[in-house]
């Protein structure tokens, strides 16, 4: 049954995601610059978007990319890898520019609320132009004669004054120069704002600690040069007590805004840091446009997307794990009218249940373990299209059935091993499971064999009775042997029975062959990259074991770029193909082409996956057997091969001649014809089952033109239907084949 | 357009006509008119219509 806590416990794990952390360069910054959006802008050469960003930004423009001294170049994830990115003269950039620098007027009903502003420098204006362009009545009181404070000692005061006087432009402002405030409770407003400036008034008031700008006294804040903040501070302050001043207004509470963050929780480790040379302006003053692009180019928009950078799924999908875990928690507990949404069955059939998110996250997030259980969830609710699964449960009931079985060595006493070769190597070529148990035999005499299934298809369908019915087979097995150790050829096989069998402890028989084996070398110096199968990822000592038997081989071996830890997934993992082929494509794809070399695997359905598309690929007991070339099977190859090896294994071992019946060969099938039975994942085997059925039971069409009949039958829940001619006897020509999902209700 | 072909049902040896027949995929049922025996009821269908109209509803359902 559905361990519910452990999917309330990933629900909640979710929550530490980092995809919405912000960016280092935007913590550093006082105005928490939102520098993806802005660099963003710039880097589709829409310098007008982005002004405005910054516009909204800091309040005034002209005299932050002016003044601002740049904290963020100390936290740039580039500082050391070609130098930060000069934000400031992106800045001043999109000011020289955007098509239109003046302020948008916004037509909006004035608030009564009265708020007074006691100084008017740069941070006492900023808190009165972000309350004015709310539609306030903001009255400034300047002791002096003039507005700006301090900055009209600097050296560009003109154009820090100029500036300010510009962003005022569309908005009322009851501005009283010369106008000292010396009691404050004197003042009949709703909200006072004391920015006073450096060595200024402060009324006797005091911050408080749980307020942001708040002072003891209701309804009046304090920021800037006062409470010895810089410029930038002070303008960025003056801006955040707006907002402080609204919440105020509306709620009567002090503190009832958000402040700008100082922190993240993203880390450099997370980011993709791809190194480049700072841009430097030709003039040695400012960015031409082709430059300003050039070095936002630069800019990596840091963010934590490690998850959709290396997993298949999310990649795909473009989706982070917060996004799936909601489309996921609607599918299951659907708000549609009729409860019958469920939007993301797709989405959780597509997990190749890799594991390579978990491994890429930096909170160790695994949305891969998530989907699973949710499959599970799906499939017990009845929610799960059956269809998605139907046929490697099929596969999984034939090699636990008839193919299986249990082989019990010809030397008497203690068992020493178990060997459990899976349900996939002996599909792929039988050879390779009676060399592989010669091999074992000949170095541990007392090793038996059982041929069967991991249960892999049930856990992967979410199939819980079946799977626990797999494991009972094994389990019982195991045990009447004695409880022998294990060994595993299939990684798959290995990570089901440590998670669910954890009893059943093993070996590789890759570690005894590194170990005791004479290895055939290759001819020629041949050059080969290891593909690890993503179910090996956590085993070191078999990944190194692999690279001894192949290097021994001759090999000379280039490292992927995805290997070890970062193992992927061939796109056989989940069984997804049939859920979502365009997917399985893509992956196919993407994996093959990390190399130009020949794969080495140690996992038969890579091997297999990629031979079908094109790329040189061996298993590494291939290699070890001498057995490089080889076709790859159809589907309804598989399964003959599995019985071929019961036959071989009884023969050789038990002397006993197990009749094997071989249906597929009562039909003729042109080469064609074959692919598309194998690239629709229909059996032969069903296929003369329905000729069969058909033709005792006359139940059939006719077509006179071509002299050809047609039947159908549904076999499991899917309907299949054949167009064929009988030949000689119980000899049936195949013309065309087809199957659907949709029952016909006759 | 499908081209009109001659189909015989070989049991009843009747020509097979459109017919309505009712179809159902996880648990939505609807019906569309395909060849079928007027005797027997015999029904069947062509490679065009799977794999275009009913993969199509399939799909659709699955992902609904």
């Amino acid at each position: 049954m559905l361990p519910q806590g452990k999917m309330a416990f990933l629900h909640e794990l979710v929550k530490d995601c980092l995809q919405d952390e912000k960016a280092f360069c935007t913590v550093k910054c006082p105005f928490n610059l939102d520098v993806r959006d802005f660099i963003g802008k710039l880097q589709q050469g829409r310098y007008n978007a982005a002004y405005k960003t910054y516009q909204n930004t800091v309040g005034f423009p002209g005299i932050v990319s002016l003044l601002c001294p740049e904290p963020c170049r100390d936290v740039c994830a580039l500082k050391e890898k070609g130098g930060s990115v000069s934000l400031k003269l992106l800045e001043a950039a999109s000011m020289n520019f955007a098509r239109n620098r003046e302020p948008d007027q916004y037509n909006m009903p004035p608030k009564p609320a009265r708020i007074a502003v006691i100084g008017a420098g740069p941070g006492g204006l900023a808190c009165a132009l972000r309350l004015a362009t709310r539609k306030y009545k903001v009255t400034v009181f300047e002791k002096s004669g003039h507005i700006g404070g301090h900055l009209n000692d600097l050296p560009d005061a003109d154009i820090l004054i100029d500036d300010i006087r510009l962003q005022f432009k569309h908005e009322i402002l009851d501005l009283r120069l010369n106008s000292r405030v010396t009691d404050i409770s004197a003042l009949d407003f709703d909200a006072v704002y004391v920015a006073t400036g450096m060595h200024g008034d402060t009324f006797g008031l005091s911050l408080i600690a749980e307020g942001h700008y708040s002072t003891d006294r209701d309804g009046v804040f304090m920021g800037g040069s006062v409470t010895g903040a810089d410029v930038m501070h002070a303008i960025a302050q003056g801006l955040s007590t707006a907002s402080a001043i609204e919440g105020f207004l509306k709620t009567g509470r002090m503190n009832h805004f958000e402040p700008p963050a100082t922190e993240t929780k993203l880390t450099y480790s997370a980011i993709n840091i791809i190194p480049s040379e700072a841009v430097r302006p030709e003039n040695g003053k400012e960015y031409s446009r082709e430059e300003a692009r050039a070095e936002a180019n630069r800019c990596l928009k840091c963010t934590c997307d490690a998850c959709v950078r290396y997993s298949p799924l999310l990649g795909y999908f473009r989706k982070f794990p917060k996004k799936i875990t909601e489309e996921v928690e609607v599918s299951i507990n659907p708000s549609s009218l009729d409860g019958e949404a469920t939007l993301a069955t797709r989405l959780i059939s597509t997990c190749n249940y890799c594991g390579l998110c978990r491994e890429v996250c930096p909170k160790e997030i695994d949305t891969g373990e998530f989907l699973l259980r949710s499959h599970y969830t799906m499939r017990e609710k009845g929610k799960m299209p059956w269809a998605f699964h139907e046929f490697f449960l099929r596969d999984m009931e034939f090699s636990t059935g008839e193919a299986s079985l249990l082989l019990q060595p010809r030397e008497q006493g203690e068992l020493k091993y178990l060997f459990f070769p899976g349900c996939q190597i002996g599909a792929s070529d039988p050879r390779l499971v009676m060399r592989s148990y010669d091999f074992l035999l000949n170095n541990f005499p007392s090793t038996a064999l059982l041929l069967g299934c991991c249960g892999a298809p049930a856990d992967w369908a979410g199939d819980a009775p079946s799977h626990e019915e797999v494991l009972k087979k094994i389990r019982s097995a195991w045990s009447n042997l004695g409880n022998p150790a294990i060994v595993f050829a299939c990684a798959t096989c290995n990570l089901m029975f440590r998670k669910h069998l954890p009893e059943m402890k093993g070996v590789f028989i890759y570690d005894l062959i590194a170990r005791s084996a004479a290895i055939p070398s290759i001819p020629g110096n041949k050059t080969a990259s290891v593909f690890d199968p993503c179910a090996a990822r956590h085993e070191d000592d078999l990944q190194e074991a692999i690279r001894s038997i192949a290097t021994r081989a001759g090999f000379r071996l280039e490292p992927l770029p995805m290997e070890g830890r970062l193992a992927e997934c061939c796109s056989y993992g989940g069984q997804v193909s049939v859920a979502h082929p365009p997917f399985a494509e893509y992956t196919i794809k993407k994996v093959i082409n990390r190399n130009t070399n020949p794969y080495i695997t140690y996992c038969s359905n890579c091997r297999d996956t990629f031979a079908r598309a094109g790329k040189e690929t061996m298993h590494i007991l291939d290699l070890v057997f001498g057995l490089e070339q080889r076709p790859q099977p159809t589907v309804s190859e598989r399964r003959e091969n599995r019985l071929r090896l019961k036959t071989m294994l009884l023969k050789e071992y038990e002397n006993e001649d197990f009749n094997m019946e071989m249906k597929e060969s009562k039909l003729t099938i042109s080469s064609g014809l074959r692919e598309k039975l194998d690239a629709g994942m229909i059996l032969e085997s069903d296929i003369l089952t329905l000729i069969e059925t058909c033709e005792q039971s006359g139940n059939k069409i006719l077509d006179p033109e071509k002299g050809s009949f047609t039947g159908h039958l549904q076999i499991g829940n899917m309907t299949f239907w054949a167009e064929y001619r009988v030949l000689d006897g119980d000899r049936y020509e195949l013309i065309n084949c087809y199957s659907h999902r949709m029952k016909i209700e006759e | 357009m499908e081209e009109k072909k001659k189909l015989i049902c070989f049991k009843c040896n009747k020509e097979l006509v459109p017919k309505k027949t009712d179809f159902s995929y996880l648990g939505h049922t609807f019906f569309t008119e395909i060849p079928k025996c007027p005797q027997c009821g015999l029904v069947y269908l062509s490679e065009e219509i799977v794999k275009g109209r009913i993969s199509e509803v399939e799909m659709q359902l699955e992902d609904k």
